[in-house]
C-alpha cells in the first residue's frame, strides 16, 4: 500500500454521513400533514326545496289542510292567529298532523323577524316530523 | 440419504422500498390538494337539531351578515342581483345547492329577497346552515 492509499483509507474512515434512516419517517409525517389538511368541517344544515317561480307548481289547497305559524316583527309567534310560544310549536304541529296527515304547513316570516328565530321554527316543525313545509317569501 | 440446506434462510418483507412509496405518494398529495380560501363574511350561524350533513360538493355558499349584505363566492351583490348570478352558476352546475350561511341576527327581509331571486333563477334547492357546535341549544 502507497503512501497516497493509507492517506485515503484514513481520510474515509473519518467521513461524517447525514443520517438518512428517519427520512421515512418525516415522509409519513408530511403525507398525513397533507391528506388530513383539506378535511374541512362538514356542512350541517337544514334542506328545504323552494318552490319555483312558474305558475304550473302552484297548487290550490284547502284552507283546513293548512297550519300557518307566523313570525311576527317582535319575534313572537303565533299559530292559526293563536300566540305560541316555541317549545309548544313542536307538540302543536304534532297534534295538528294525527289530525290530519295531510297538514302543510307554511311558515310567514315578518321582514323585520329575526332569521334565527325562522330557523328555530323550522327546526320545530322538521322535528315534529312534517313532510309538506312551505316558506313564504315576499319581495320588498 | 437426506439432503439438508447447509444454511437455513429466513423469509422477511422487505422493506427499503417504504420510504419511496411514501415520497411518491407525498408528491401525489401535495400536486392534487386544492386550498380553497373562501372568506365570505362573518357569520354567526343559529342552531337547529333538526340539522342534517350536506354534501358539500354540490353547495354553493351565500353568506348574509347581520347588517344584511350579501356575498356569494367573495363578491359582494345586492340582493337584485342575486338572480342573475345564480343563473349562471346554475348553467355551471345544474344540481347546485345554494347554501345560505347567514346570521341568526339578521333581518329575514333580506334572506326573502334572496330566495325570491334565487326563485327567478330556478335555483329551487336550498341548505340553511347551522352551527355544529353545541347541539340541542335552540335559538
Amino acid at each position: 500500500m502507497g503512501v497516497l492509499d493509507a492517506r485515503k483509507a484514513k481520510k474515509d474512515r473519518g467521513l461524517n454521513k447525514i443520517p438518512t434512516a428517519s427520512t421515512s419517517d418525516v415522509a409519513f409525517l408530511l403525507l398525513i400533514f397533507f391528506i388530513v389538511m383539506p378535511m374541512k368541517r362538514p356542512e350541517v344544515g337544514l334542506s328545504m326545496v323552494l318552490p319555483a317561480k312558474s305558475k304550473a307548481s302552484s297548487v290550490p289547497v284547502r284552507e283546513s289542510n293548512v297550519a300557518t305559524i307566523r313570525v311576527l316583527a317582535s319575534n313572537a309567534l303565533t299559530l292559526d292567529g293563536e300566540l305560541i310560544t316555541l317549545p309548544r310549536v313542536r307538540l302543536a304541529i304534532m297534534d295538528r298532523l294525527a289530525g290530519n296527515d295531510q297538514t302543510i304547513v307554511v311558515l310567514e316570516t315578518h321582514p323585520d323577524a329575526d332569521y334565527g328565530m325562522m330557523i328555530a321554527c323550522l327546526d320545530e316543525v322538521k322535528q315534529a316530523d312534517a313532510r309538506k313545509v312551505s316558506l313564504k317569501t315576499t319581495k320588498r | 440419504m437426506a439432503f439438508r440446506r447447509a444454511t437455513k434462510k429466513e423469509a422477511f418483507i422487505p422493506t427499503d422500498s417504504t420510504g419511496d412509496i411514501a415520497f411518491l405518494l407525498l408528491i401525489f398529495f401535495i400536486l392534487t390538494v386544492v386550498f380553497t380560501n373562501e372568506t365570505g363574511l362573518v357569520v354567526s350561524l343559529p342552531r337547529a337539531d333538526a340539522s342534517e350533513e350536506g354534501i358539500r360538493d354540490m353547495l354553493s355558499n351565500v353568506f348574509i351578515n347581520e347588517k344584511g349584505m350579501v356575498s356569494i363566492d367573495d363578491m359582494i351583490v345586492r340582493p337584485d342581483q342575486v338572480a342573475a348570478v345564480m343563473s349562471q352558476k346554475l348553467a355551471e352546475n345544474p344540481f347546485m345547492i345554494v347554501a345560505f350561511k347567514t346570521d341568526k341576527e339578521t333581518p329575514y327581509g333580506v334572506v326573502s329577497d334572496v330566495m325570491e331571486g334565487l326563485k327567478e333563477a330556478n335555483a329551487v334547492k336550498v341548505f340553511f346552515n347551522t352551527d355544529l357546535e353545541l347541539p340541542g341549544v335552540a335559538y
